[in-house]
């Protein structure tokens, strides 16, 4: 007998078929339920109770249907063994259609509990009172409980949890508690708390997010609502709860059809210790209040583990806390009438803020006498004379040499005006000149401004004229010839003979100048002193065991002050640096061969050019010496080191990411990378340098909460001088911080700060773009991208059309390996991506192109590839189509039915109609991958085998897959 | 626990294995739905379990900490089957674990041609079609659930021919085959459906099962005699105790066992693989 993949019976209505049919599923029934324990009078026997019942539905006064369970227990009332089970019954949610159940508990010691548990929206907490009261005996009979016949069905969806609650999706399903309170709340209760909450959340960045609401009140009617009350900054706070009575009459119940929101409020209105309003969370980050006998409210927050972070949650609690109490109170009486909650609300306690600067900024390294980087690197030539210090493809010098060529260099530099207070152009090819000319420089007491020879005539001529530059050193015939510049060959200054002039040695003076072009505006030259250099190494070196027997590369252009770290990090700590010729640095098969050649043990790397130089890496054999790669210039997804870590285990060769920024002098963080992190998929740059310290702010300064973006302020040992020659530049981003009472650099970068001091980097405030009014960070959609096995690197850009915002998308290009193609990754990006994220195009390139400092350089990326018509996708709106992009929701709910079907036909024949079983038609295993590959070449979605099994007619399936892209659509809206 | 928050259905609960799993589920945290015919069957010609040892079985397991719902229901009949399904949802809300274990052992003691019609059709009944019946009551409130577990209790008999037993060697392998259709069928659905062949189970007075002594009185033998055929014939030279059994059914039901289905688990000494 051949095996023959059957479908599951044809479905009728009511026949067992309706199983696999699927949407009747509830994952959760215990969110809808709550429940009441009511311990019944003493000696009133079961067979009473059951009387009453009888009665009770005689009059009509409970539900015909309502049965009374009894269940012996083998203990008494008070034995902890009746406890667990009192406690389990009463947590235990009606099923299947299920409305209303009473159980009566009779113990061994004669007393007796009825556990009633109800549907909440068929049963309110009234009416489980009142079911309690009438078995009691202790109703009146006039009342009665009208029980609905049909219950709506409860969604099982659950809205996306908040990003700054840094749960723990591993964590899912283990709950916490923190109590609240007490706060006393002078008017109607369930506004107030609607309020604080919506405000809480929009101080959080996330005032889109609607609020759950669920009020208890026996006197009214219990209610289960998805409110939305977005908090504008600039709302008086005596407007906001005006705003949220507004909110809650508009406000749409829970598990009708939406998704039950991530963040709620229960409302009691009585402290009654028998009735549990919901017999599980109701909402993953659950806020309970209700009052106390004396009128004070008391709250508690009960939370998921996937949802919430659990110092994050004792956070929430204060927060809402101190909200609920403001805005409780009259708030006009502390805030005038029309004071703004952006601007007057404090979130942060003084102790807390307090707490979250101190997260920032660890214990500073162990002090060291701040010196200049040439005496520290004097005193090393001093003691290690014969240690090799420099090497290039022609050249090697011990660290005496180098030293004695810098000084005489430094001697022709001072004769050419060189000295304390002025600045040196320094632009040479990557070879020992160059470093050899550096050290130079900054023994004459100047500055060295590196500019990359690659550079474009006019930007060195900017940078030398923006700098005030009096004197180049170039090997360049180019360079531009500037009225009072003196241009000098490195070769003219190595034999001058006259004395080298006094060191200065000032560890506030500049040393380098690095120009920076920054996303807007022309590009500004970074002072950086001595002193700076010093601290990071005295930051980094004993962590990173920096010392003599290690080999550096020097792969950056001078001009990035990645740079700095290679150069200095090196050569003043004893070890080698091999200088990486510029060509060597292009091709990722000579590199490598440079790095296992000269046994290189400390390597610094771009993570786009660490991708390229892995991949060559794991095509062979060769081992490396590495011991340390340092990631730096740009973010690094870890996810792109798992396969590094299968053949270099992390033990042997460490790897550390470090968020910098040239105006903080090259590094800020650090965090060591191990498959941990990877398996995590962790986006935390790690922890403030020993010396530096970071916060995370808000538009107003203010210090943001733990999880909560903001933009990063820089503060400490690394703290740049000022932007050359741009007084009101460095006022604006270098300012004085009057949290701290330190000197700050506003990075302009977006994060967010972890319990334990880590960072998450969350992309350039300004990398957040605007696609068809949807906000998107282009980090967040490159992630995405990386994630797909078979692309090894990958760009996205914002592309801003012809000036229309219709046309407005986001170009991708990847780098695919062998078995990659562009329109599976294209379905990938759909499949995981909210529609409005899917770049409109993905192009395959060779390699993406990086700019001289090893990023990304979008100007040189290709014109994008516009997709194929067939692999289009109907339902998704492909910006690249943009020529009608307002037209393309419309039509797309015919058109994929017609595309399904198309696909059904070009597998099993030209006949087929829309509503033709697969199996019917001779459909087999076969048929089916040959079938899901003809709807992935129309451009769908990956059609699991099962969907298939389950939805068997193309009519079935189109439905299906257009659900669920409106599912996954809307989902993400912010 | 590993059935905490778990309601479990046994059939065949007032003695034996039924009463062995229901006792070892109670102790592992779950709820309890005991069903049993509780009453002799015509052409069974031994007695069957009664509303007595269905009540202790279900005292047992209170003491054990567990809610219990008790049933008498006959599996031949579906609409019994159907109802006790229906209080077991109202009373616990869902049912997470069923336990197939009604079966008679006789009539048997025939060979093939001496069977009667009555007799064939009894064992069958019982022994395959109310499996197939239980489990057509409880997987709509399971697929709901999108979980479950059924275990089939079958034999090795289910697995080898046993002379003279033709009814029951039939019986138990056709609900091994009705358990490996059934996993495929409710996969997509989250169900699990697994078989479970003991061998020659002891006899334990506190369980009052009766197994093996009607296999004996089938065969006309001492139920001794009957006990030392099988040890001679057993590789680890013991008969299965009754929690062997309801250790492997227990991790069957358990989300131990959450990637487990169609397979089938002989819980035997060995006896089955010669």
């Amino acid at each position: 007998m051949s095996p023959r993949i059957s479908p599951p019976p044809p479905a009728g209505p009511g026949s067992a078929a309706d199983l696999f049919t699927g949407t009747a599923f509830d994952a959760r029934p215990a969110r809808a339920c709550h429940g009441l324990v009511r311990r019944m009078p003493e000696g009133l026997a079961a067979e009473r109770i059951a009387e009453r019942l009888t009665a009770a539905q005689r009059s009509g006064a409970l539900p015909a249907d309502l049965r009374l369970w009894v269940e012996d227990v083998a203990a008494a009332a008070a034995d902890p063994a009746a406890e667990a089970l009192r406690a389990r019954e009463a947590a235990r949610a009606t099923g299947h259609g299920g409305r209303l159940r009473a159980v009566l508990l009779r113990y061994a010691d004669g007393a007796a509990d009825l556990v009633l548990v109800a549907h909440r929206r068929a049963v309110d907490s009234a009416g489980l009172d009142l079911v309690a009261r009438v078995l009691a005996g202790a109703a009146d009979g006039a009342e009665r409980l009208a029980v609905p016949g049909d219950l709506p069905r409860h969604t099982a969806a659950e809205a996306a949890p908040p990003a700054w609650g840094l749960g723990d999706a591993r964590r899912a399903g283990t709950t916490g508690t923190v109590r609240i309170g007490p706060v006393e709340i002078a008017s109607e209760p369930a506004p107030v708390l609607l309020a604080a909450t919506a405000l809480l959340l929009s101080r959080y960045a996330d005032r889109e997010r609607a609020v759950g609401l669920l009020t208890v009140d026996r006197a009214d009617r219990d209610r289960f609502a998805a409110v939305h009350l977005p908090v504008d900054d600039g709302t008086p706070v005596t407007d906001l709860v005006r705003q949220a009575e507004a909110a809650l009459a508009a406000a749409a119940p829970v598990g009708a059809d939406r998704p039950v929101p991530a963040v709620g409020v229960v409302a009691l209105s009585g402290q009654d210790e028998a009735y549990r309003p919901f017999l599980e969370l109701p909402f993953p980050v659950t806020f309970t209040w209700g009052p106390r006998p004396d009128g004070a409210f008391v709250g508690r927050l009960d939370y998921d583990g996937a949802a919430l972070h659990p110092e994050v949650a004792e956070q929430l609690a204060r927060h809402v806390g101190r909200l609920t109490a403001l805005l409780g109170a009259k708030p006009a009486d502390s805030f005038g009438d029309r004071a703004p909650v952006g601007a007057d609300v404090e979130l942060l306690a003084d102790e807390e803020r307090a707490a979250l600067l101190a997260l920032g900024r660890p214990q500073p390294a162990p002090a060291r006498p701040a010196t200049t980087v040439h005496a520290a690197f004097a005193r090393l030539a001093a003691e290690r004379p014969g240690a090799t210090a420099l090497s290039d493809a022609a050249r090697e010098l011990t660290y005496a040499q180098l030293d004695e060529a810098a000084t005489r260099m430094s001697a022709a530099l001072a004769e050419r005006g060189a000295g304390p207070g002025t600045f040196v152009g320094v632009c040479l090819e990557r070879d020992a000149d160059l470093v050899t000319t550096l050290l130079a420089v900054l023994k004459t007491g100047a500055a060295y401004v590196p500019m990359d020879p690659r550079y474009p005539v006019e930007r060195l001529r900017y940078t030398t004229e923006d700098a005030g530059l009096r004197l180049v050193v170039t090997a360049l015939d180019g360079f531009p010839a500037l009225d009072g510049v003196t241009v000098v060959h490195p070769d003219a200054l190595a034999g001058s003979a006259a004395a080298a002039p006094e060191p200065a040695d000032d560890p506030d003076a500049p040393a380098y100048v690095i120009y920076t072009s920054g996303s807007t505006g022309r590009p500004k030259g970074v002072v950086v002193p001595h002193r700076n250099v010093g601290a990071l190494l005295a930051a980094t070196a004993e962590d990173m065991r920096l010392g003599p027997d290690d080999v550096w590369t020097l792969f950056h252009s001078s001009s990035f002050d990645f740079s700095v770290w290679e150069i200095w990090g090196c050569l003043l700590t004893g070890g080698h640096l091999v200088v990486v010729p510029y060509w060597v640095s292009r091709s990722p098969e000579e590199f490598h061969a440079l790095l296992v050649r000269r046994r290189v043990t400390v390597l610094s790397q771009t993570p786009s050019a660490f991708a390229s130089l892995r991949d060559v890496h794991l095509g062979q054999e060769r081992p490396l010496a590495l011991r340390l790669v340092v990631f730096g210039g740009e973010p690094l997804d870890v996810r792109s080191l798992e396969l590094w870590f299968r053949r270099e285990p992390h033990d042997r060769c460490r790897l550390v990411n470090m968020f910098g920024i040239t105006e903080t002098t090259v590094h800020v963080t650090t965090a060591t990378v191990t498959p941990v992190e990877v398996a995590a998929g962790s986006r935390s740059v790690g922890t403030a340098l020993p010396g530096w310290s970071l916060s995370v702010r808000d538009a107003r300064g203010r210090v943001q909460p733990l999880g909560v973006p903001g933009e990063i302020y820089v503060g400490g040992a690394g703290v740049a001088d000022r932007y050359l020659n741009r007084p009101e530049l460095t006022a604006e981003r270098f300012v004085d911080d009057p949290l701290t009472g330190e000197r700050a650099y506003r990075s302009g970068d977006l994060g967010r700060l972890r319990p334990g001091g880590q960072l998450d980097h969350l992309g350039r405030i300004d990398d957040q773009v605007k696609v068809r009014g949807f906000r998107i960070e282009l980090g967040e959609v490159r992630s995405v991208l990386l994630d797909d096995p078979t692309v090894s690197a990958g760009a996205v850009v914002l592309n801003q059309g012809d000036g229309d915002a219709a046309g407005v998308r986001l170009d991708a290009y990847v780098v695919l390996r062998p078995s990659g193609s562009v329109a599976e990754v294209r379905r990938r990006l759909r499949e995981v991506l909210p529609e409005h994220m899917v770049p409109g195009t993905v192009t395959a390139v060779s390699e993406i192109p990086l700019t001289v400092n090893g990023k990304v350089d979008a100007a040189r990326l290709p014109k994008p590839d516009q997709p194929p018509a067939a692999e289009a996708a109907p339902a998704a709106a492909p910006a690249a189509e943009a020529a009608a992009p307002a037209q393309a929701q419309a039509p797309a709910e015919e058109s994929l039915a017609d595309v399904v079907l198309r696909a059904w036909r070009a597998t099993l024949g030209p006949e087929v109609g829309p509503d033709d079983d697969f199996f019917d038609l001779g459909g087999n295993s076969l048929l089916a991958v040959r079938l899901s590959a003809a709807l992935r070449r129309a451009g769908l979605q990956s059609v699991p085998l099962r969907d298939l099994y389950l939805q068997p007619t193309a009519a079935r399936l189109a439905e299906h897959l257009a659900a669920r892209q409106a599912a996954g659509a809307g989902a993400e809206r912010p | 626990m590993r059935l905490s928050q778990k309601t479990a259905l046994v059939t065949g609960a007032a003695r034996g294995l039924g009463r062995a799993c229901a006792l070892r589920f109670a102790e592992e945290g779950a709820d309890l739905v005991l069903l049993d015919v509780a009453a002799d069957i015509a052409d069974v010609p031994y007695p069957l379990g009664t509303p007595d040892q269905l009540e202790a079985t279900a005292r047992l397991c209170r003491e054990r900490g567990a809610s219990v719902l008790t049933a008498r229901a006959d599996v031949r009949q579906q609409k019994e089957v159907d109802d006790v399904v229906a209080d077991a949802l109202d009373r616990f809300g869902r049912i997470d674990v069923l336990v197939n274990n009604a079966g008679i052992a006789a009539p048997s003691g025939k060979a093939v041609h001496e069977i009667t019609e009555d007799e064939w059709g009894v064992m069958l009944d019982v022994d395959l079609s109310g499996a197939w019946r239980t489990i057509k009551a409880v997987v709509p409130s399971m697929a709901k659930q999108r979980s479950g577990s059924i275990v089939n209790i079958s034999s090795t008999a289910g697995l080898v021919g046993y002379r003279y037993f033709a009814g029951y060697v039939a019986a138990k392998h056709g609900l091994i085959g009705l358990t490996r259709a059934a996993a495929l069928d409710y996969a997509a659905l989250q169900i699990r459906v697994n078989a479970l062949c003991p061998g020659q189970v002891r006899e334990e007075p506190t369980l009052e099962g009766r197994m093996l002594s009607e296999v004996a009185r089938s065969l006309g033998v001492a139920p001794e005699d009957q006990e030392t055929a099988f040890l001679e014939s057993q590789p680890m030279n013991a008969l299965v105790n009754p929690e062997d059994v309801s250790s492997a059914a227990l991790w069957l039901a358990s989300d131990d066992a959450r990637q487990v289905t169609g397979s089938v688990v002989t819980v035997d000494g060995g006896f089955s693989t010669r």
